[in-house]
């Protein structure tokens, strides 16, 4: 057989150096032009990961058994002998980046899956790369400023099986910088500062959001296939908005990037909802954000240290149980009170009085109050039973008023009754305990101490909020940080507050964990959740119109009216095909549907990977949730590649 | 520690009295009077003897039976707290004198009258009821006489304790109104669900248990109706009844209660044709269950419509655009779009009930007849709080009134659904499996009053082992003879008893514990129900949001209903249910005194918990208006003059027994008829 000249250029030989020519036959296989190549330059190193690549035809030529002649390698191939792993900068949903290697050389679906287990998560079918939106270059050094995680160093395979160390992946636990990168990762961020929510780019329509869905990278195809370079910056974001088998335990990392995606989503005003589900996402962030950053890092992901931290709780209560003297006991049974002078109006009443000052006494959930102090052993004049009740605070610390509002349910209807505070000490006992009242609950819950505490941080926060709204301490947060810019042009920082505090008096008892899944449920509570729109045209239509693609169905929005003109759900769906060709995608459902359309912003491909992926996360189930499926996967989304 | 001492003399000296008047209680032959005489009752509930004027003397009987029900487990119960307690030495088998004088020496020494009563209760034959219980085996290793006097004193601290948290707990005695106009009257605990009573109920009424059968509330005054949701605790939304309320609680067939479980499409795909909605397969209808309630997060059904809105105190209506959504119920401003964050909050449903409203059209000149009503539950009367809203036909009032329910009570709903589900199934495959001539009127009384205990009953107390009340009187008297294997000395008293008393003993959660063994020589009677599965224990991984990674992280936003009215001090059922497993089975004391040849009240009952030490304002005697108009549903709220708020105190020492003594008069009464 003829023996012709190959080059190849050798990626590791430095950019300007010629290509390494071969003589090679056609019946060689591609092993045997790698073993030849490596002789060639005659450096001595580990080449495993290395393989070829052919530019022209924009191809790996990975199977190793295959003889030239089998891939239609000629003499005027250029072929270029690169790393299958190469850095990226990847972007992660809480806004940080690191660098990591990933492959280049496999399908994107296989390379997110590696790149989850490098992150530790789990479920990598839900997730993807896109290609990220370009930002404005208007201060090049803050590019700079940007720390970025790197995650290179990590051998690949000691990622390929993790262990768990200290609740980390082994990879992670290697050094102290390591460590650091895997609290970024499971850690919430703290709140952003209001600029930074505000110079983002927001979508301001339908259409603008379906922009972003045109940047989908396709999954069947490899990193390299589609331009991506070494070192090239994409985001990592959930893709499919099905969670499946969310386990705090086991997904500390998923659930903090699934919550970062969802607050920047609601920030950014990606999806829309109302003020008050606006005002309680806000209470949800800074509790977050003030819990995990109390809370020790003990959210290990090690299985055993949970069980034994049961049992030592279990075994604790135990002791309590037991040991403790029966004095003690009683003494919890004698509920707490708070007593002191306090002034009271009911606005109700039409008289011109204002507020009288009474001794007041708070015991169980109830508050009487008395004409002095030195009364208080007889009747008192007034006894109010706060369960069920509703609370306002209406605080003004530069003008030194602290009004706790109060609406008492009673049979004749809700009684408005305003009880006024001498100083921020008195509010925040008072106010506190009218909140567990409110909840049925007395002062002597163990919940009272650190309820009296999050209204004075709160406080705290208002104090530093009306002198200067930019100076956020540590200690504060800004309120603009937690709510999309809307409301910052509503809303001032101070009045902001108080509606805030008013939604986290329902959150502030959970713990982060508790607090992170009340705030995707309120997230995948929305009517818009889980929507990915592309701009489409129907057949025979002729105006533009937006495809919404949801986990368990398609709606159809006319962009004239703004609104679901049509449903139509995956269970329904009898078979969907693409033609490639015009790029078409026509779906034919039960009862002789049959819809056609071509995609406008995005390929056909994306809205085909989209639809075959909801279809596919609604095949997992609990038997065989631990492999996963790529073969299955890959029928559903690949489209012609996988013919 | 004195006070302690003084308080658990208190306590002994109760159940002292309560001793005793069981004692007489057990000679069968002379049943009323004697026990008449010594009745020192304490219930913690007060005013009950204010609701007891109104029952009418079926009431009375079936409410009779529940009581004695109730007294027979605690008496057990107790019995077994005793026998834990006097480790030491066995008491005298005589009894100290009556009344509160005699009250045994607070610390030290070991109370000792009331192993008696354990005897005299459990023992079967009637005989042997004065006879003291035989003498617990000796003590191998004898501890010092300080040690055991500081463990008989720690050990009766915990039960003073235990006591007087059970002696916290209201009761209510609650009349239900029957589909038939009948009426069944019961004694409701503040931890029992609307499940619970549900359950008790089925046992009474020989329904076919279907998941429709739901509890409603009707306010008289403001002419609404809510069904009661199977995980709600009943007592609280009755307390917040005023005291001379017509409201009713009837026992009803409601489809709509679990309708979404049943066709979710009809609510969730709406908007779609009729006919699409009709034909839908069981399989999509299961796809929209799971995807609505079995995510991590429950989805509302997407509301949105034009609805007449009664203006504030105006006798106006005005349409707006509502939309429901998880977070509340929202209307788009005039002028403004549906966009979500231009959308104006009307209501939050954390402090609101969804109500129908009857007759609105004559009252508030209503546009249509189909109104529901948002109110906070303690709102009674006509109030500018209260909402009412108005839909163009039933079928959208039907969907909003089911939204609403499933923003405000999410998850819980299907959770009860389930529950429902299996009640449903399990009683049916029992009724087929008996024969259809006997089934109905064989439910045997005693799986009702062993039932009961374990749901209402939180007291120590005593029982009487009079003749057992018959709720039913068609059913001939269990022949005796079957039932009672020659008694095992000392059936009901497990060896070890204290570990019983021990606080996070595994407690009432599974009411099938307190289902008796079917009797001996049963076999042609049909079983007793066999006990729903128990859904608190399984069922909630599958619905719930995952669990939290470790215990630190306690509060799951939805905990199950059924787990919420778990109360924490141990009940007795824990220990029904250990004495009930020990072979051969001890012959339940229900059993045991020949039933009467008729129905007629010969028993009293007398539980007694302890009255804490500092008992509340006798409660008791409270006047009752006159011309009351004889309401169906007893309220009974407290009877505390000031009265600003309806709070019912616990543990109401004084009143009880008026309460009891009250009962015994009315039946006294019928008797004499």
């Amino acid at each position: 057989m003829a023996v012709w000249d190959l080059s190849v250029t050798v990626e590791d030989l430095g950019s300007d150096a010629p290509p390494v020519t071969i003589s090679v036959t056609s019946d060689l296989h591609v092993g045997g032009v790698i073993v030849k190549l490596v002789e060639k330059t005659q450096i001595k190193r580990d080449w495993s990961d290395h393989a070829l690549w052919w530019d022209q035809k924009q191809r790996w030529l990975l199977r190793t058994a295959w003889t030239l002649e089998k891939y239609g390698i000629h003499a005027d191939a250029r072929l270029v002998f690169i790393p299958q792993h190469k850095p990226l900068k990847l972007g992660l949903p809480n806004g940080i980046t690191v660098r990591l290697r990933a492959c280049f050389s496999n399908p994107v679906f296989q390379t997110v899956m590696g790149i989850c287990r490098m992150l530790n998560i789990r479920h990598p079918e839900e997730l993807s790369l896109l290609r990220p939106v370009e930002e404005k270059k208007k201060k090049k050094d803050k590019d700079l400023t940007k720390e970025i995680y790197d995650l290179t160093e990590v051998p690949l395979s000691s990622v390929s099986r993790p262990c768990l160390y200290n609740g980390m992946p082994a990879h992670f636990a290697d050094s102290e910088k390591m460590e650091v990168i895997y609290k970024m990762l499971s850690v919430t961020q703290p709140p952003p500062a209001p600029e930074v929510i505000t110079k983002q780019y927001r979508p301001a329509s339908v259409v603008d959001k379906a922009h972003i869905n045109g940047r989908w990278l396709d999954s069947s195809r490899s990193l390299m296939q589609q331009g991506i370079q070494e070192n090239d910056r994409l985001w990592l974001r959930f893709k499919y908005y099905s969670f499946y088998d969310l386990d705090p335990k086991y997904d500390m990392v998923r659930l903090t990037q699934i919550y970062e995606q969802a607050r920047w989503a609601i920030l950014l005003e990606d999806i829309d909802c109302t003020e008050e589900e606006m005002m309680l996402f806000g209470a949800l962030q800074y509790h977050i954000s003030k819990v995990s950053q109390s809370e020790p890092q003990n959210l290990s992901s090690n299985a055993a240290m949970d069980d034994l931290d049961s049992a030592l709780q279990c075994l604790e209560v135990k002791m309590e149980g037991e040991s403790s003297s029966a004095t003690d006991l009683l003494e919890n049974m004698t509920a707490p009170e708070l007593n002191d002078y306090l002034k009271i109006f009911r606005p109700k009443r039409l008289t011109l009085k204002g507020y009288k000052q009474y001794w007041f006494k708070f015991q169980d959930t109830s508050i009487s109050y008395f004409k002095s102090k030195e009364e208080s052993i007889g009747e008192p004049i007034q006894q109010i039973n706060l369960k069920g009740c509703e609370v306002a605070p209406d605080v003004n610390m530069a003008a030194q008023k602290f009004l706790i509002r109060l609406l008492i349910p009673a049979p004749e209807g809700m009684n408005e009754v305003y009880l006024r505070c001498e100083n921020e000490q008195q509010y925040a006992q008072w106010m506190a305990g009218c909140r567990l009242a409110s909840k049925g609950k007395s002062l002597a819950d163990s919940s009272f101490q650190s309820e009296i505490q999050s209204i004075r941080s709160f406080l705290a926060m208002q104090k530093t909020n009306s002198g200067s709204s930019a100076a956020a301490s540590d200690e504060s947060i800004n309120t603009h940080s937690l709510v999309s810019p809307r409301y910052h042009k509503k809303y001032k920082p101070k009045q902001l507050t108080p509606r805030i505090l008013d939604a986290y008096q329902n959150v502030a008892q959970l713990s982060l964990t508790d607090a992170l899944m009340r705030f995707l449920q309120i997230w995948q509570a929305l009517p818009d959740f889980g929507l990915s729109y592309v701009v489409v045209r129907f057949k025979g239509s002729r105006k533009d119109e937006v495809l919404g693609i949801a986990p368990n169905r398609l709606i159809r929005i006319d962009l004239g009216v703004g609104d679901v003109v049509k449903t139509w759900r995956y269970n329904n769906m009898k078979q969907w095909n693409v033609n490639w060709d015009i790029r078409q995608v026509a779906i034919e459902f039960e009862g002789n549907v049959n819809i056609a359309f071509s995609c406008v912003t995005a390929d056909c491909k994306i809205v085909h990977e989209f639809i075959g992926g909801y279809i596919f996360m609604s095949t997992r189930s609990r038997e065989k949730s631990d492999t996963l499926n790529e073969e299955l996967f890959h029928k559903l989304t690949g489209g012609h590649e996988a013919l | 520690m004195e006070d302690i001492d003084a308080m658990f003399s208190d306590l002994l000296g109760e159940m002292d009295l309560l001793t005793q008047s069981l004692e007489q209680g057990t000679v069968p032959s002379e049943p009323l009077p004697t026990i008449k005489k010594e009745l020192n009752f304490s219930i913690g509930f007060t005013d009950l003897n204010e609701s007891l004027h109104e029952l009418e003397d079926n009431d009375l009987d079936a409410l009779m039976a529940d009581l004695v029900a109730d007294l027979n487990a605690t008496e057990e119960k107790l019995a077994a707290e005793i026998q834990g307690l006097d480790k030491p030495s066995l008491p005298p088998p005589d009894l100290p004198a009556k009344g509160p004088g005699a009250l045994p020496a607070p610390s030290g020494s070991s109370p000792s009258p009331r192993n008696s009563t354990g005897s005299s209760t459990v023992t079967p034959p009637p005989a042997s009821a004065t006879s003291p219980l035989p003498p617990p085996p000796p003590q191998t290793t004898k501890p010092t006489k300080e040690e055991m006097e500081a463990q008989a004193k720690a050990d009766k601290i915990k039960l003073a304790l235990e006591k007087l948290k059970e002696a916290k707990v209201k009761k209510l005695v609650v009349k239900v109104l029957m589909n038939d106009g009948s009426s069944k009257t019961l004694m409701v605990d503040e931890r029992q669900t609307v499940r619970e009573v549900l359950d008790n109920l089925f046992e009474k009424t020989h329904c076919d248990c279907n998941v429709d059968w739901s509890l409603c509330e009707t306010n008289h005054e403001l002419q609404l109706e809510r069904t009661f949701e199977d995980h709600e605790n009943l007592v609280e939304p009755l307390l917040a009844w005023t005291r001379d309320s017509e409201n009713k609680v009837l026992f009803q067939e409601r489809k709509a209660k679990f309708e979404v479980f049943k066709n979710p499409q009809n609510f969730y795909l709406w908007k779609k044709d009729k006919k699409t909605l009709k034909d839908m397969k069981d399989k999509d209808k299961e796809i929209l269950i799971k995807e609505n309630f079995s995510g991590t997060s429950i989805i509302v059904p997407d509301l949105e419509g034009v609805l007449y809105l009664k203006e504030d105190s105006k006798k106006s209506w005005k349409q707006r655009l509502f939309q429901l959504r998880a977070s509340g119920i929202y209307y788009v401003p005039k002028g403004k779009t549906k966009s979500s964050r231009d959308l104006v909050c009307f209501v939050q449903f954390d402090n609101v009930n969804v109500y129908f409203g009857k007759d609105v059209r004559n009252r508030y000149k209503a546009p249509t007849d189909f109104c529901f009503v948002l109110k906070h539950p303690q709102i009674q009367k006509e109030s500018q709080y209260i909402k009412y809203l108005c839909c163009d036909d039933a079928w959208t009032l039907n969907l909003w009134m089911t939204g609403i329910r499933i923003a405000k009570y999410g998850a819980l709903l299907y959770e009860n659904f389930k529950t429902a589900e299996k009640k449903a199934a399990s009683s049916s495959s029992w009724t087929n499996r008996s024969t259809p001539s006997s089934s109905s009127s064989s439910t045997p009384s005693p799986t009702i009053k062993a039932k009961a205990p374990s749901q209402a009953n939180g007291h120590a107390p005593k029982l009487q082992p009079g003749p057992v009340p018959q709720d039913f009187g068609d059913l001939p008297p269990p022949p005796l003879d079957d039932f009672l294997p020659p008694p095992p000395p000392d059936p009901a008293l497990p060896p070890q008893p204290p570990s019983l008393l021990s606080k996070p003993a595994a407690p009432q959660r599974h009411p099938p514990d307190s289902f008796p063994l079917p009797p001996l020589g049963l076999d042609s009677l049909p079983p007793p129900p066999p006990p729903p599965p128990l859904s608190d224990s399984e069922s909630p991984p599958d619905f719930l949001p995952p669990p939290p990674p470790n215990a630190g992280f306690g509060s799951l936003p939805p905990p199950p209903a059924p787990v919420d009215s778990l109360p924490p001090p141990p009940p007795p059922a824990a220990f029904k249910g250990v004495s009930q497993s020990l072979p051969p089975p001890p012959p339940d004391p229900h059993f045991l005194p020949p039933p009467p040849p008729d129905p007629v009240f010969t028993g009293a009952g007398a539980p007694p918990p302890p009255p804490p030490p500092p008992p509340p304002a006798p409660a008791a005697a409270t006047p009752r208006a006159a011309g009351r108009p004889a309401g169906s549903v007893k309220k009974m709220p407290p009877a505390p003059p000031k009265r600003t708020t309806p709070t019912l105190q616990g543990g109401g020492g004084g009143g009880g027994g008026d309460f009891m003594s009250e009962l015994m008069l009315a039946m006294r009464k019928r008797t004499d008829q």
